[in-house]
């Protein structure tokens, strides 16, 4: 038997072969799996992101027995190209150089740079970012610079938290006055 | 419409549709690739809710640099096909037929197909995929040997020697048949 004929017969098997497929049960099955895993990776991750906001203010609220956190958990994040990456700095910026504008829908907000909560983490691969209201005083924490008349003043901040439900990175909001 | 690599990074987020229309578009492929392999629709099956879930959980080691999703999917489907065959007594192997009663001279279309599917089944297992994927599922020697580990090189080889053996073993189906 020549190629040619082995392959004119591996042709025919093929086009004889290439409507089958796996019956719907599978799909049915698998689609029951996917949802399932949804729910409960949707549910493990709410608990999880909640405890790491939970830690993360008990750390910063620790020296300000103040206004009480308001958290509220924003759209999972996932990395972006390192050329738009927030830059996590394990050095505090200098003063001067904190602030930026960001491109965002809300035109007159502006952010801080992100200031790294831990030392050393797992690579960031997925995470959540958590909108959290706290008292001004938390900025020192991280080195940042707070009038003494406004420590007790309410001020939003940015909990990013891996997978992983630890918290790495936080950053602070305010608001254009212009 | 959406590359595979963007679908699955949308059913990992959690997008229903995605995940469904990724697996529409690639369940046919990995089944019949099992099936090949196998010749056993139970296996096949198993094999294909496998991958898939397999994608679910480990769908970030996927790295495109290394092939496409497809061989990527082939790659599972294999390991997966591969454990089951070495669990399988070679009696339940099908491959050889069970009787000599087919005559090759005048085999019918219906009967060509199967004696290459039991001719294939026969095959040793590293020839038989690499004519599964590349002459059956028209894989590329790429993704064949993104799939297979193996570099382009040896599935040239492989697919040849495969091609080789299928012909001896179709060839002296036939004598036999006709003596």
């Amino acid at each position: 038997m020549s190629e040619d004929q082995v392959l004119q017969a591996l042709r025919a098997l093929a086009e004889s072969d290439c409507e089958r497929e796996a019956p719907p049960a599978v799909e049915a099955s698998l689609l029951g799996e996917f949802r399932e895993r949804r729910h409960s990776y949707k549910w493990r991750w709410i608990g999880g992101a909640a405890i790491a906001a939970g830690a993360v203010l008990a750390v910063l609220l620790s020296m300000n027995h103040v206004a009480r956190p308001v958290v509220s958990v924003l759209p999972p994040v996932t990395p972006v190209p390192r050329a738009a990456a927030p830059v996590i700095s394990s050095r505090a910026p200098a003063a001067s150089t904190v602030v930026r504008r960001m491109a965002r829908p809300q035109a007159h907000e502006v952010v801080t740079e992100f200031f790294p909560l831990i030392d050393s983490a797992p690579p960031f691969e997925r995470g959540q970012m958590l909108r959290v209201q706290l008292p001004a005083a938390a900025m020192r924490t991280v080195g940042l610079p707070v009038g003494e008349d406004h420590l007790a003043d309410p001020i939003q901040a940015d909990v990013l938290v891996g997978e992983e439900g630890m918290p790495r990175a936080i950053r602070f909001v305010g608001f254009d006055v212009q | 419409m959406l590359s595979d690599e963007e679908l699955l990074r949308e059913a990992r987020d959690g997008d229903e549709t995605a995940f469904t229309a990724l697996y529409r578009r690639r369940q046919g492929a990995v089944y019949r690739f099992a099936l090949h392999m196998s010749g056993d629709a139970a296996i096949s099956e198993d094999v294909t809710q496998e991958v898939f879930l397999a994608l679910l959980e480990g769908g970030g080691r996927f790295d495109p640099s290394r092939g496409s999703l497809l061989s990527f999917l082939y790659g599972i489907a294999r390991n997966r096909v591969l454990r089951r065959l070495e669990a399988k007594r070679p009696e339940e192997l099908s491959g050889e037929p069970s009787s000599d009663d087919d005559v090759l001279e005048d085999l019918t279309r219906r009967e060509t197909i199967e004696a290459v599917r039991s001719a294939i089944l026969s095959l040793p297992t590293q020839y038989r995929e690499a004519v599964v994927l590349c002459d059956l599922e028209n894989a590329s020697y790429e993704d064949a040997a993104a799939a297979l580990e193996c570099p382009v090189g040896t599935v040239r080889s492989r697919l040849s020697r495969g091609r080789g053996m299928l012909a001896q073993k179709l060839a002296a189906k036939a004598v036999r048949s006709l003596s």
